[in-house]
């Protein structure tokens, strides 16, 4: 009996790591729903596959073989496409069918990498192998399985589902699959087959390094000019799983801490900033940036855990994902060492990346908690948010500072360094604790000069509007939707927006194209004519009499 | 042994002794037609699952009908081929006769229905069992000629098109059979498959057998809808009434063509590599024309249809493949298949019951009101599309195992790509007639009955557990027989004439 127990399962420091947090996560995610979902029907199965996914997912975590892990693996894009069904929204449907095929094809490829592995090494227990990335099929292998995570954690170009579900499906399922476990699973097996299972070799890890710049980048561009909350923040999930990609790939020890850490960080400050956008959805009804504004005051608590998790998204110190991106760094420095010259492309995507963020995140919290309320919304006045929702909020935002503060006191001592073996030796100096002083030194000087210098000099009067009535035209105001639309408009990149609205970078979009392409052509000579079936009948006799006959 | 061997036989006698009283008697009330055929199919259930038990205690069995030593005579086999293909049949057999006692209420004269349906079961069966080449082409028409009656049941102007084409498109292509079966017999002198694979092992292969594999390939491809010979499919399979469109998907295709290909190919003629490589590209031509044209379709059952050209095309790509794990792969998807397109059909057949059309356009938000239909329908599309835990999906990790092994890279790719579209056209089904919001004009709809509940829950449950038929020690009995039959070659012909003298 061990011995069967040892082939099908093992448990190490990596899949205890994951283990702990998608049973956490799971929790809350039940606790939110209690909230969230009240008074809806069908809630029982809702529940249940809500379990059945925390089940699948434990499973994938710590099976062993390969075909176990692809049996949990594929019920779980079966559980996400039931669970994104519970939204309400008219394109749900769409979206569920759309995730569902590029999970649901990325596992048929993975089978393909399995069924590869096995032909190179006879073996299916992912403990015994070693793979080096020397041949053709080996290579072929990695590729498969690496394109079932990526679209796991929804990296690019198997990014397109993210966006779409963020914005149609309910946000607990949300914030449960696409941004915390489907996270943890991918990246979880990102590293385990870069790891573990093959030996990469370097062109491969800067062909990872690529894969994760360009997914930085190339997502929170797009997330600038996003006008809906949700789907916004569905972009920067998938701009957060570059980081991860790319600590991963620089493939030394301080690189790799750096992804795997990430990948805690993002689950936890991205489901907070989910569920701060259920909270807000369920408060005024309207996941619209332009319809939203000025909530800072109705829903403090709220404000005060989305700012958190903002801050520690767009890496400012010393929340926690600023700690993990500064591993990053390290990590792609690192890299340096082995020559080239293109760690400073990855160097630059991911700083600009951040900073990127960082503007996208003032824009969003400017347009949803801070300026003027819009008028043509009704904030619901039986305050519905209750504490179960809150809870769940209150307690990953102060983990967002808890991971930033003691980042090497608790999570990587803990968690990281003991999942990858190794205990790096970090090259940069950095003290969280004293730079919390400093920081909060800083923000007390600045506030002291702020207040001192306003006392002295400003002059205040009211706004000149012109002799309108502002009053009358409620939305003159500034909302913050509009903050970035002009980089719509700069040369290269309003080609490339217009492309990207058009989904041309959509696999989904493309693979149905060139379908319904092909099914023209066979429908035009499906014409149920009785002689013209007879005449490929004959066509293709003819032919197996020549091929054979010859 | 003799006694028991005499159970072989018994697969034809009771269903045409069961068209034959139902034609009799069966006029005379429905419930008894109901429970004639319910009688009838149970029996050859049982029994067809009882030799699997039989084939396991005693090996391969041999029958020699009247008593006349073949090759003389007329000869009978059960090997594992046979009790495999026996069980797929009459297991498809007996939920489809359930589920027509409510569906086929309908119809007017339901014992001409359940007689036709006998005589085809029969002639399955007839085929599966027979050991003489001849006989088995009497009972391949025997099945062909009920068939293209059943297609055109309903009598309206598109089934009797749809028959029209069938009829036409099947009669050449057992005219290519026949004409295969004379010139092998001329050139063999004997009729007895066994001792013809024993002839023509001892004989070079001349350019005689290589056309004789020509028109066999085209009969039987035709007959087992392969492209370029799937004509007729798409046009018969939608037309027919739910329960027969479960049968000629679900059984009929592979009975008459996938088993006759293996038959034939491997355990007669012996497999070559130009058949093999062949066989493995019109396979994986199936599968990609059958997945875009499926893909493209707003009918629901031609939609099924196309599909089951596809699927066709997966086992035509694993047993061509000709290695042991191929076989296997083949053999375990075409169980699968028949089980979960017939659960597919027969859901499509209570869609119809439901919503009186097979338009998706037309529908709309059905889980609402009909959540045991939408239930089925996700159990039969994850299972087809592959997804964990399904039946489906053990096979399909199988065949591309299996591809891959055999070191076609190229093969494996296909059988990915057209999995894709196969989650596809499921999802679309799924999207178009299940979520959504609840159209207008279904805010009333009937109920499904019980039977046809009660036949849909057995074939779901059988897809469901489906994957254990792979456990080590349970593939001992039942999925390893069928394909160390086939693997045996032409040397699996010594054990028979034994038997047989």
């Amino acid at each position: 009996m061990l011995n069967l127990s040892t082939y099908f399962f093992k448990i190490d420091q990596l899949s205890i790591f994951v283990g702990i947090f998608i049973v956490f996560f799971s929790i809350l995610t039940i606790i939110y729903s209690f909230g969230f979902m009240r008074r809806q029907k069908g809630l029982f199965s809702y529940y249940l596959y809500v379990v059945l996914t925390l089940v699948a997912s434990l499973g994938a975590v710590f099976s062993n073989n390969l075909i176990l892990f692809i049996v949990f693996w594929g019920f779980l894009g079966l559980l996400l496409y039931l669970l994104i069904g519970y939204g309400k929204k008219e394109t749900t449907n769409s979206t569920a069918k759309k995730a569902f095929i590029i999970i649901g094809g990325t596992d048929a490829i993975m089978l393909l990498g399995i069924a590869f592995v096995w032909h190179i090494t006879g073996l299916l227990q992912m403990d015994k192998m070693s793979i080096p990335l020397s041949t053709r099929p080996a290579t072929l292998a990695y590729l498969c399985l690496a394109a079932g995570a990526f679209a796991k954690a929804g990296a690019m170009p198997f990014h397109t589902w993210v966006p779409d579900t963020a914005e149609d499906a309910p946000t607990p399922v949300v914030a449960f699959l696409p941004a915390s476990l489907d996270k943890l699973l991918g990246i979880y097996f990102l590293a385990r087959i870069s790891l573990d299972i093959f030996q990469l070799n370097p062109s491969m890890n800067i062909f990872l390094m690529a894969i994760g710049s360009f997914t930085i980048m190339a997502a929170v561009m797009m997330a600038l000019v996003q006008h809906d909350l949700k789907r916004l923040l569905g972009y920067h999930a998938v701009s957060q799983v570059g980081y991860m990609v790319l600590g991963i790939g620089t493939a030394n020890p301080i690189g790799i801490a750096g992804g795997l850490f990430h990948m805690l960080n993002n689950t936890i400050y991205k489901s907070c900033l989910f569920f701060g956008a259920g909270a807000v959805e369920k408060e005024t009804g309207t996941t619209d940036l332009g319809r939203l504004g000025g909530l800072a005051k109705i829903m403090p608590i709220t404000f005060v855990t989305f700012l958190l998790a903002s801050l520690a998204i767009s890496g400012v110190p010393p929340f926690n994902g600023f700690a993990s991106k500064w591993l990053i760094y390290q990590g792609i420095i690192e890299t340096a060492k082995a020559g080239g010259h293109l760690w400073v492309i990855w160097l630059i995507a991911a700083m600009f990346g951040s900073a990127l963020t960082l503007a996208s995140f003032m824009k969003l919290v400017h347009a949803v908690f801070l300026g003027q309320p819009s008028r043509n919304i009704k904030v619901n006045e039986e305050r519905i948010v209750g504490s179960s929702m809150f809870a769940p909020m209150i307690t990953l935002a102060s983990l967002c500072v808890i991971f930033g503060v003691f980042a090497y006191q608790i999570p990587l001592k803990v968690f990281i360094f003991p999942s990858i073996r190794i205990w790096p030796r970090l090259s940069g100096v950095w003290n969280a604790g004293a730079a919390t002083i400093l920081i909060l030194a800083g923000i007390v000087i600045g506030s002291i000069i702020y207040l001192f210098s306003t006392a002295v000099k400003t002059r205040r009067t009211e706004s000149f509007v012109g002799g309108e009535d502002v009053k009358s035209h409620p939305d003159m105001r500034v909302s913050g939707t509009e903050f970035y639309n002009t980089i719509q408009e700069i040369g290269l990149l309003r080609v490339i927006y217009k492309l990207a609205k058009k989904k041309v970078f959509d696999l989904y979009d493309v693979g149905e194209k060139i379908s319904s392409g092909f099914i023209k052509v066979l429908r035009y000579i499906h014409n149920g004519v009785l002689p013209t079936y007879l005449g490929w009948c004959l066509l293709g006799t003819i032919i197996l009499f020549w091929i054979l006959l010859r | 042994m003799s006694n028991i061997s005499s159970i072989i036989p018994l697969f034809t006698a009771i269903p045409l002794g069961g068209a034959f009283v139902i034609s009799l008697i069966g006029r005379k009330a429905r419930w008894i037609s109901d429970l004639l055929a319910i009688l009838t199919a149970l029996v050859i259930c049982v029994l067809s699952l009882l030799s699997v038990r039989i084939y396991n205690m005693y090996g391969v069995l041999t029958y020699s009908v009247g008593g006349w030593i073949p090759p003389v005579g007329i000869g009978m086999v059960l090997d594992g081929l046979t009790t495999f293909m026996l069980v797929v049949v009459n297991l498809v057999a007996f939920c489809v006769v359930i589920y027509s006692i409510n569906y086929m209420e309908r119809f007017t004269s339901k014992w001409k229905f359940y007689t036709l349906f006998f005589l085809m079961v029969a002639g399955m069966n007839g085929v599966i069992i027979s050991g003489d080449i001849f006989n088995f082409f009497v009972f391949l028409e025997i099945a062909s000629v009920a068939s293209y009656a059943l297609v055109a049941f309903g009598t309206e102007k598109h089934e009797l098109e749809a028959a029209f084409k069938y009829a036409v498109m099947g009669t050449i292509g057992s005219l290519f059979i026949l004409l295969g079966i004379a010139l092998l017999y001329g050139y063999t002198s004997t009729l007895n498959m066994a001792d013809m694979a024993n002839v023509l092992a001892q004989k070079n292969t001349t350019n005689l057998t290589l056309m004789v594999s020509v028109m066999f390939l085209m009969g039987f491809g035709l007959k087992a809808a392969i492209v370029p010979f799937h004509g007729w499919l798409p046009d018969a399979h939608p037309s027919a009434p739910a329960p027969i469109s479960a049968m000629l998907s679900g059984v009929l295709i592979k009975s008459l063509g996938i088993y006759a290909i293996c038959r034939i190919f491997f355990n007669v003629i012996g497999i070559s590599q130009p058949i093999s490589s062949i066989l493995m590209f019109l396979g994986a031509l199936s599968m990609v024309v059958g997945g875009l044209l499926a893909l493209g379709q707003w009918d629901l059952k031609r939609l099924l249809a196309y599909s089951s050209i596809s699927q066709i095309g997966y086992i035509v790509l694993a047993i061509g493949l000709a290695t042991p794990l191929g076989i296997l792969a083949g053999l375990f998807h075409l169980f699968n298949h028949s089980i979960f397109k017939s659960l597919l059909f027969l859901n499509s057949g209570s869609v119809e019951y439901i919503t009186g059309t097979r338009d998706l356009k037309k529908m709309g938000g059905l889980s609402q009101n009909a959540p045991f239909t939408s239930t089925i329908n996700l159990i039969g599309s994850m299972s087809i599309a592959g997804i964990p835990p399904f039946s489906g999906f053990w096979s399909k990790l199988f065949i591309i195992v299996a591809v891959v092994q055999a070191g076609r890279f190229g093969y494996a790719f296909w059988a990915i790509l057209v999995s894709i579209l196969t989650l596809a056209m499921y999802l679309k089904v799924t999207k178009y007639a299940f979520s959504g919001s609840l159209k207008e004009s279904l805010k009333h709809i009937k109920k499904v009955p019980v039977f046809m509940k009660l036949s849909m829950a057995i074939l779901a449950v059988i897809t469901l557990i489906g994957g254990l038929l792979l456990v080590p020690g349970v593939d001992e009995l039942f999925l390893k027989p069928a394909a160390d039959t086939m693997l045996q070659g032409v040397r699996y012909s010594t054990g028979i004439l034994t038997g047989l003298k």
